[in-house]
């Protein structure tokens, strides 16, 4: 009764805001906007966001706006950077000082009340990368400034001379692959990290849309699903994941003593080709690249997570930052502030420049993603409401604590790989068995 | 007059003395509420705590001793409790080793003494972090502790993976639990030795008493009170045991986390704090039971130090 | 006769012999626990001043090229924010000492010197405290420090540690008990007050459990890791421990500059030690024998 009467005052308030706004003029929708029209619009835009590094009158973002205003050169852009972004947004987000604004972590549901909408997210996913991330009942508020997606570092030049030719797609060529690594070159096929402990948690990132290619999975079916870690027979799924872990190690194509590896030691290893592969997260790639004493920073490589769903590769992915429209501003600066945000995306390079995956679909991939190509970049969708916290609930009754510190039960399987005093299915149905009691206990309906 | 020991200023005779409560109150009032803060409500908590599901934010209910029969419903912790075994014969041989030395370097006229007593105190005060990065680099295939045992003919391929093979791992650990505290004992023992009455010695001799029966006849007599106290606080110091395992296996990965290690996880990571707190009743439950214990036995094998083991001798808990 | 004597030197020089070869072990013992001792710290010292190649080179016992090699230490100092931590831990160190010493020496001056109701009480809540292992109360522990939003101060973190001391009461009480009654009670009789008493008179005659308790309590401060890893987790309060844990992680720092770390936080330890060295032992001994 009360989610009804709420989802109503929500319609209502909608409804009102459109209103609102169409009271006026209409606006056009982000797709309708076409750079080069419109070149007179005149108006003043205070943005406000996090990056300081771009800062200075001789920045990067200054820069772009001096491109933007060869062609709108009646648009001025004000930037303002703010060190603690994710606070002053929240306490300024209500107030007409801004124009265009990083949206800070508000509910879904509040959107329409401080963003213009962008248009419909079905329209907007076809254009656009992680859309979804801030869609409220079907409409987009936000558009993302930059993203990134997680695979697997790996050395090219161990690669070639291993033989292997082309990128492993499934759990059985990438352990082909690590095979060939062994017989053919001196490196070590897999780098665990074991010892750091936070480094083999890395591994739960990749449990939800690479192994099962499903933007719901993580933060919805998951939780409703029933012995989720049962192996499929297809090298698919949450649990073909940890295999992979389990088969390297117990065909010995992990480092020697995994106890006393060296994280810092590690990176120029990987550069200079002791190392084949290691599996962790984009940000880790500039590390390994630019790592002391790493002589071939060029060998580095990032590829997708070997893992098939029918016919098709799924990187986990995510935005940073989008950039919303502030709904109390003028006609003329929400016109101007589309504009400018369409020309930051589609055609600036931002992302791109950053390091990030390219926004608009048919954007340039920088050299860390070279071998994204074709691959479907999904990030999670959110939880379904009334289910924001059920997550953390179920990992922290079945302590199995996935993306949330779980770095214990991945180390176990490596130990249990390496002593061979536990098949990969027991460890699976552990798992299980401790996933079933948190939903039972915690009274979760759970989906045959 | 509620104590033996005070009856000293009472000069007003009945009449409140406010002078004295002043003091009483200004000097008793702060330590006294940080124990009732930090001793005694955490405890008071913890035995709530125990029969609750909760975390840290969150208390999902009274759920009685479902807790309890959790901790010894899974072998996991059963086995981590039985880690502590590998810790208590540690401990027994650090103490032996600690007396060894602090006799021979009492009794005998030792050059360098002041050396050798520095060298093996050092390590006891040293970072307990730091110790975690020097014995892991230690301990690592080929490095430190693998080069000396080579340079002393040891083949390396007979040598063990020091921290990955389960089956020494734990001894491993022992081994840096001894390496800090077993110079402290020895400065203890050295310290007992000291305070007994050199004419025995003198005594001894004359009647000929070589050196191995003046330690069994007056050394080992002089300074029981103080050796079984350590033993006894060595002993119930493993079943809490954390630190090796902590900070040189990485919070106890490859089959080292003790229960202590355990109760940590759970509270900081899991966060299940009902079922943390049921762990550390447990643990202390332990403690209580090996503390009562060993005082009975001690109490039973020798009769003479009845008084030795009263409720003070945990004045050296500090140093666990 | 000729034979007697005979038989006398050789037992007497197979006596000596005997007596030279347990020397001769006993030596050896002392020695080999020595190297034992101190080899992890020599092969650290080692490490520290290699550089990064030749830390990737070179056998972890070979001495480094140049000796003199600070610059680990340098980057240490300047990356780690060394100075920063070292100011804490010492802040922390002097105030929980002091506190621990006028808590511990207050409280047993009023509990030794004074009847009053509850005396025998606050004795035996102190008695019982001790049997209760502090480290299994650390999960309650901290859910009162974050009710009291002591998370992250360098204040809740200095409280914590002397709050939960019990060993310097002891220590004071039973110093207290040996301290002759006739002294104050002569400075009451000429007119001093309580707190006169304590202050000018009682508090300097401590002296030996004030060593004791600044030696248990510096010790064990200023290399406590587990609370200060706990309640510390701010880069703006760093202990030594802490900022020596921030070396492992995601964008840390390679091991030869770990070991220069590890060298830098010994050496407050090592001049002390080696300054003090009697009191640290006496400190030590007096801690454990009396009770």
């Amino acid at each position: 009764m009360k989610k009804l009467l709420a989802l109503a005052l929500c319609a209502l308030l909608a409804i009102s805001c459109f209103a609102f706004a169409s009271a006026e003029e209409e606006l056009p929708t982000f797709d309708q906007i076409v750079l080069g029209e419109n070149t007179d619009l005149a108006a003043d835009i205070h943005f406000v966001y996090h990056r300081t590094d771009l800062a200075g009158d001789d920045g990067k973002l200054a820069g772009y706006v001096k491109q933007f205003q060869e062609t709108y050169p009646n648009i001025n852009i004000e930037y303002e950077l703010i060190t603690d972004f994710a606070e002053n947004a929240l306490l300024r987000i209500g107030n007409n000082d801004w124009t265009i604004m990083g949206i800070p972590t508000v509910d879904k549901d509040e959107l329409p009340n401080y963003f213009i909408p962008l248009g419909s997210l079905e329209t907007l996913d076809g254009l656009y990368n992680f859309m979804s991330s801030w869609a409220y009942d079907g409409t987009c508020y936000g558009i993302p400034s930059t993203a990134a997606a997680q695979g697997v570092l790996y050395n090219k030049r161990i690669f070639q001379e291993a033989g292997v030719t082309e990128l492993p797609k499934t759990p059985d060529e990438f352990i082909a692959a690590l095979k060939l690594v062994k017989e053919n070159t001196d490196a070590i096929p897999l780098y665990t990290n074991y010892a750091a402990g936070w480094t083999m948690g890395a591994w739960d990132a990749y449990i939800g849309v690479a192994a099962t290619g499903k933007a719901e999975y993580m933060n919805q079916e998951f939780l409703h699903a029933k012995d989720p870690f049962t192996p499929n027979e297809d090298g698919t799924g949450p649990a073909a994941v940890y295999k992979i872990l389990y088969d390297a190690v117990a065909n010995g194509l992990i480092e020697e003593d995994y106890s006393t590896t060296d994280w810092e030691g590690c990176k120029p290893m990987l550069n200079n080709g002791e190392i084949a592969t290691m599996v962790l997260g984009s940000w880790a790639f500039t590390q390994m690249r630019d790592a002391e004493g790493g002589e071939h920073p060029e060998d580095v490589g990032y590829m997708a997570f070997p893992i098939t769903i029918d016919g098709k590769q799924y990187a986990p992915a995510g935005g940073d930052y989008n950039f919303g429209i502030n709904v109390q501003a003028t006609y003329e600066q929400k016109l101007a502030s589309m504009y400018y945000l369409k020309w930051l995306t589609e055609e600036s390079g931002f992302s791109y420049s950053e390091g990030g995956l390219p926004i608009a679909k048919d954007g340039e991939y920088p050299d860390l993603y070279a071998a994204f190509e074709g691959i479907d970049m999904v990030s999670d969708a959110d939880a379904l409401p009334g289910e924001e916290t059920l997550l953390s609930e179920l990992n922290s009754e079945s302590e199995l604590n996935f993306n949330a510190g779980g770095n214990t039960k991945v180390q176990a399987i490596v130990e249990h790989a390496f002593n061979g005093d536990e098949s990969f299915e027991d460890i699976m149905a552990e798992w299980n068995q401790a996933w079933s009691d948190a939903q039972e206990s915690l009274g979760v309906e759970v989906n045959e | 007059m509620s104590t033996s020991k005070s009856a000293s200023y009472v000069p007003g005779g009945r009449r409140i003395n406010w002078q004295k409560v002043a003091v009483i109150l200004a000097f008793g009032i702060v330590p006294l509420a940080l124990l009732i803060i930090f001793t005694y409500v955490p405890f008071a908590k913890m035995i709530q705590f125990s029969f609750y599901n909760m975390s840290y934010t969150k208390n999902k209910g009274f759920v009685g001793w479902q807790n309890y029969l959790r901790v010894f419903g899974k072998s996991e912790y059963v086995g981590a409790m039985l880690l502590s075994l590998y810790y208590m014969a540690g401990a027994v041989v650090q103490l032996s080793l600690a007396l060894f030395f602090a006799s021979i370097l009492s009794l005998e006229k030792i050059r360098g003494a002041g050396f050798f007593k520095s060298a093996m105190f050092f390590p006891f005060l040293v970072n307990g972090i730091a110790i975690g990065y020097i014995f892991k680099f230690f301990y690592t295939r080929g490095f430190v502790l693998d080069t000396v045992l080579q340079a002393v003919g040891i083949p390396l391929e007979s040598l063990p993976y020091w921290l990955r093979d389960q089956s020494i791992n734990n001894w491993s650990l022992v081994f840096t639990s001894l390496w800090k505290y077993c110079g402290q004992n020895m400065i203890l023992f050295i310290g007992a030795i000291a305070s007994i009455d050199p004419t025995l010695y003198e005594a001894a001799t004359i009647d000929g008493a070589n050196r191995w029966q003046q330690f069994l006849h007056i050394i080992l007599p002089g300074i029981k009170t103080v050796f079984m106290l350590n033993l006894i606080l060595s002993i119930t110091g493993s079943l809490s045991a954390f630190e090796p395992a902590y900070v040189v296996a990485g919070m106890g990965a490859n089959g080292t986390a003790t229960f202590f290690i355990k109760i940590h996880q759970m509270a900081h990571v899991s966060g299940k704090v009902g079922q943390a707190c049921a762990m550390a009743m447990v643990l202390m439950v332990l403690i209580l039971i090996f503390t009562a214990g060993q005082r009975l036995f001690f109490r039973f094998a020798m009769k003479d130090s009845d008084n030795t083991f009263s409720a003070k001798s945990n004045k050296a808990k500090a140093l666990w | 006769m000729a034979n007697n004597t005979t038989s006398v030197t050789a037992s007497n020089t197979s006596a000596r012999v005997k007596r030279g070869v347990i020397k001769f072990l006993e030596y050896f013992a002392l020695i080999f626990a020595s190297f034992v001792a101190l080899l992890p710290i020599i092969s650290s010292f080692m490490i520290s001043f290699k550089t990064n190649a030749e830390y990737a080179s070179t056998n972890a016992m070979t001495p480094p090229q140049n000796w003199l090699n600070f610059e680990n230490y340098r980057q240490v100092w300047v990356d780690g924010d060394m100075l920063r931590a070292f100011l804490t831990s010492f802040s922390v160190v002097v105030v929980v000492v002091i506190v621990s010493v006028m808590m511990g020496s207050m409280l047993a001056y009023v509990l030794n010197r004074f009847a009053f109701p509850g005396n025998n009480l606050i004795r035996n809540l102190f008695m019982i405290a001790t049997l209760i292992p502090g480290i299994a109360m650390q999960v309650t522990t901290y859910q009162i420090m974050k009710n009291f939003g002591l998370l992250n101060s360098i204040v809740g973190y200095m409280i914590l540690m002397s709050g939960t001391d019990v060993i310097s009461i002891y220590i004071f009480l039973q110093f207290f008990e040996n301290l002759n009654v006739a002294l104050d009670e002569s400075a009451v009789l000429e007119g001093c007050t309580y707190f006169g008493v304590f202050f000018k008179i009682l508090l300097p005659l401590t002296k030996p459990a004030i060593v004791t308790v600044a030696v248990l309590k510096g010790v064990g401060v200023y290399n406590e890791y587990y609370n200060a890893n706990l309640y510390l987790q701010s880069n703006t309060w760093r202990t030594i421990s802490t900022a020596l844990y921030s070396f492992s992680g995601p964008f840390k720092s390679s091991y030869n500059i770990i070991c220069a770390g590890v060298l830098l936080t010994l050496i407050p330890s090592l001049l002390i030690f080696l300054f003090f060295q009697k009191q640290v032992y006496a400190g030590l001994a007096n801690g454990a024998v009396k009770g």
